[in-house]
């Protein structure tokens, strides 16, 4: 696959008879529109039609989508939600953070009224979370841990330590044993490294 | 570190200024180690402080610094200010408002307070009964002490208390954020009874005695 040429984002590539839209395109009226402004690469399948992507000079930004599950880490809590920086899509990392938001009905699927955002997350503790929506121009990402697999995964106790998970709302350091109040992931055991 | 001399039976309980690290005991704050021996026992350290930090339960005086939609800012005293909900008073409806100012002074205990978040004042217990706290009334004289002092003064049968209270009726609201609000019949008791109470922190119960035994014999 050669790239054929430059284009700017808005600009009409061909119709949707011809090709389908790869990454860095959409679709509108029966027509391909670039969304970015990049080298045009054209790939062409043995049965299919071939799928026309713009790709941008440096590496393509992974980008989090509806429904993929991320690392973030908490940043600071409220009463109402809690302001996460997305590291991780996946297993990749990111370049440079984004910013989420993980509100007070979203952390858990039972129960919403009676929960504590300052009982399920603190400043700095590592979140697994999935996108529930990528939000408008000006706010972040909204993410969800309204799952068994998902919330927090590393978390430090006020001593400092590494605490360890003793349920799914409750975690206890090491040192000193106090235990302390978290939604805590139940991570799959093929993805725990000992 | 503290190590035990004696296995002491039933649970031990370490209370403020102390930590439990492995096997030991930890000092966190500096001051003198105090013993219970009730129950299993309980190890503290009681220590002097001035500034005051937010903790949850404890009833403090905050004034009103500002009015922001339906919550009031106060000062406590702390690294941030706290918020009061206007329908955190007895019988406070949306209707019904409070009638708070700007500079009013305000009795009431933490619901919310921890490093994390923003602390949150309430001026009703969990029942909903106000319980003595509210707007404190108007005149009065407010002043700061010592951390260790409002402690002093808060311990059962206060010999201070009980002495200054047969020197003239007066009014008095303790605050654990260090601050006192006294309201006397004039304002010349008021200021006789704010300058005791200041004093107190560096005299002993002699002089405390003889400056009362002067006062009320002019």
């Amino acid at each position: 696959r050669l790239p054929l040429s430059s284009c700017v984002a808005g600009e009409r590539l061909c119709s949707t008879e011809e090709a389908t839209a790869g990454s860095g395109t959409y679709t509108r009226h029966g027509f391909i529109f670039s969304s970015l402004a990049g080298c045009l690469e054209r790939k062409n399948e043995d049965n299919e039609l071939p799928v026309v992507s713009v790709v941008r000079d440096s590496e393509s930004q992974l980008l989090p989508n509806v429904g993929a599950v991320v690392t973030c880490k908490v940043c600071s809590i409220n009463s109402r939600f809690a302001k996460v920086h997305i590291l991780y899509v996946g297993s990749t990392p990111l370049k440079s953070t984004f910013r989420g938001t993980i509100r007070r009905e979203d952390i858990r699927a039972t129960e919403k009224d009676k929960v504590e955002v300052y009982k399920s997350f603190r400043p700095s503790d590592i979140v697994l979370a999935k996108v529930i929506s990528l939000g408008d121009a000006q706010s972040n990402y909204l993410l969800s841990t309204a799952e068994n697999e998902l919330g927090v995964v590393v978390a430090r106790s006020e001593a400092g330590v590494q605490m360890v998970p003793i349920s799914w709302c409750e975690m206890q350091c090491p040192r000193t044993h106090t235990k302390e109040f978290r939604k805590v992931a139940r991570v799959q055991p093929q993805f725990l490294q000992t | 570190r503290l190590s035990a001399g004696t296995a002491p039976q039933g649970r031990l309980l370490c209370g403020p200024g102390l930590r439990r690290s492995g096997a030991g005991l930890l000092v966190t704050k500096c001051g003198l180690l105090r013993h219970r021996p009730g129950g299993g026992g309980a190890y503290w350290v009681d220590s002097q402080q001035k500034r005051y930090v937010p903790v949850k339960g404890d009833h403090v005086i905050g004034i009103v610094t500002a009015k922001a939609g339906d919550v009031f800012r106060l000062d406590v005293g702390g690294s941030e200010p706290a918020s009061l909900s206007y329908l955190a008073f007895e019988g406070a409806t949306k209707r019904n408002r409070p009638n708070v100012q700007v500079g009013d002074l305000i009795y009431g205990q933490f619901v919310v307070a921890n490093k994390d978040m923003e602390p949150e004042v309430v001026c009703i217990d969990s029942s909903g009964k106000s319980s003595g706290m509210g707007i404190i009334g108007q005149d009065g004289f407010l002043f700061k002490v010592s951390l260790g002092l409002i402690r002093k003064l808060l311990a059962p049968k206060c010999e201070i208390i009980q002495e200054l209270s047969q020197l003239y009726p007066f009014e008095l609201v303790l605050g654990m954020n260090g601050r006192i609000w006294v309201k006397a019949k004039t304002v010349q008791q008021t200021l006789i009874i704010v300058n005791i109470l200041e004093a107190c922190e560096y005299m002993t119960a002699e002089q405390r005695k003889q400056a009362l035994a002067k006062l009320s014999g002019n």
